[in-house]
């Protein structure tokens, strides 16, 4: 993805607006990707209160820069790698660490899975629930870097390219990545089959 | 066609084929080749249950006060930065206003005594006033061209000296 393919990203365009002084595009620009991101960054830490802050930092910091803003990329590309940034440095700084130990505890911070029975029986919940706690846990384990890049994969759909750019790395590192995740998840969710 | 777990590139397929990322014609190849495959089935069998679990995980929706809160932590940093701003003006004005100061008294220390004549109260009190406003006018010019000065100098060091 050259500087062609980005001056034809309309996000690109509306970052560009922002620099020139339009606050309307930037509007436009938060209520686009504020799910997204706030999204990627919850299964990223597995904390909303962390997740909102580090996702409202993210926005701070695009606005911030909204001056020196060059489209050399996909907007979504510079914006996930301002967040993967931020979340991999919450993640090593430990700001979540105390939180992983009461995974269980906050149960009620947590959505439930979708069903189709819309109303299960409270044994089915209870499954459900134990489910969606081991998929988190799974997840949890991944290292940073894999888990990132199967967030991005299987969230957003992002292409391995895009991936490769957000994490700074090769598309053949990504591939790697996303292999060795994949594995260990198949490994440890087989028996939901 | 090979077995895509004899490499891990072609394995990639597999997880393709999970996600249904893949083709359409490289779907038909690898789906005539699962038919035959009994290792590459369990492949994707597994890679589903992984797909079907994460499909699960939602996350929780994004709080209604989301945006209020970026737009107040912007607000935050611009009313820093303009106080941040507000400071280096001062302090860049300091020495401008310290030497403007100086040139004033060194103005009016180095003002030409006055004649010694009989005491005429009423003609020097004139004089004085007479005086005085152009000292002021030409100190303040003096300020202004030194500002001006400052102002041209400070921000352009670094073209200055190229």
């Amino acid at each position: 993805m050259g500087g062609a393919t980005a001056a034809l990203d309309y996000d690109a365009e509306l970052m560009l607006r922002v620099k020139d002084g339009d606050e309307a595009s930037f509007t436009a620009l938060l209520e686009k990707h504020r799910s997204p991101v706030v999204h990627f960054l919850y299964r990223m830490v597995q904390q909303q209160a962390v997740a909102e802050e580090l996702a409202q930092e993210v926005f701070l910091r695009v606005y911030r820069s909204r001056g020196s803003y060059e489209p050399t990329a996909k907007f979504t590309t510079w914006l996930f790698r301002i967040a993967t940034h931020l979340a991999l440095n919450a993640l090593r700084d430990g700001r979540n660490e105390r939180n992983q130990d009461r995974l269980d505890e906050r149960a009620e911070d947590m959505p439930a899975l979708q069903v189709e029975d819309r109303r299960p029986s409270v044994e089915q919940s209870m499954v459900r629930q134990a489910m969606l706690d081991e998929v988190r846990r799974a997840v949890a384990a991944l290292p940073d870097k894999q888990r990132a890049a199967v967030l991005m994969h299987k969230y957003r759909e992002m292409e391995y390219t895009q991936i490769a750019k957000v994490l700074n790395c090769s598309e053949s590192a990504v591939k790697s990545l996303l292999f060795r995740a994949y594995e260990t998840l198949r490994a440890r969710l087989a028996h939901m089959a | 066609m090979r077995c895509p777990l004899e490499t891990r590139e072609d394995r990639e397929i597999l997880v393709a084929y999970s996600s249904r990322a893949l083709h359409a014609p490289d779907t038909e190849l690898l789906e005539a080749h699962l038919q035959s495959c009994a290792a590459c089935r369990e492949f994707v069998r597994g890679q589903q249950v992984v797909w079907e679990a994460l499909d699960g995980w939602q996350a929780p929706a994004v709080p209604a006060d989301f945006d209020r809160s970026v737009y107040a932590r912007i607000g935050e940093q611009v009313s820093w930065w303009q106080r941040m701003r507000g400071r280096m003006l001062v302090y860049r004005a300091l020495p401008v206003t310290a030497v403007a100061a100086l040139l004033l008294v060194g103005v009016l220390l180095e003002r030409p005594a006055p004649p010694r004549v009989a005491p005429q109260p009423a003609t020097t009190t004139a004089q004085v006033e007479g005086l005085q406003p152009d000292q002021v006018v030409r100190a303040l010019d003096e300020m202004e061209v030194l500002d001006q000065f400052n102002r041209l100098i400070k921000p352009d060091s670094s073209e200055s000296k190229m």
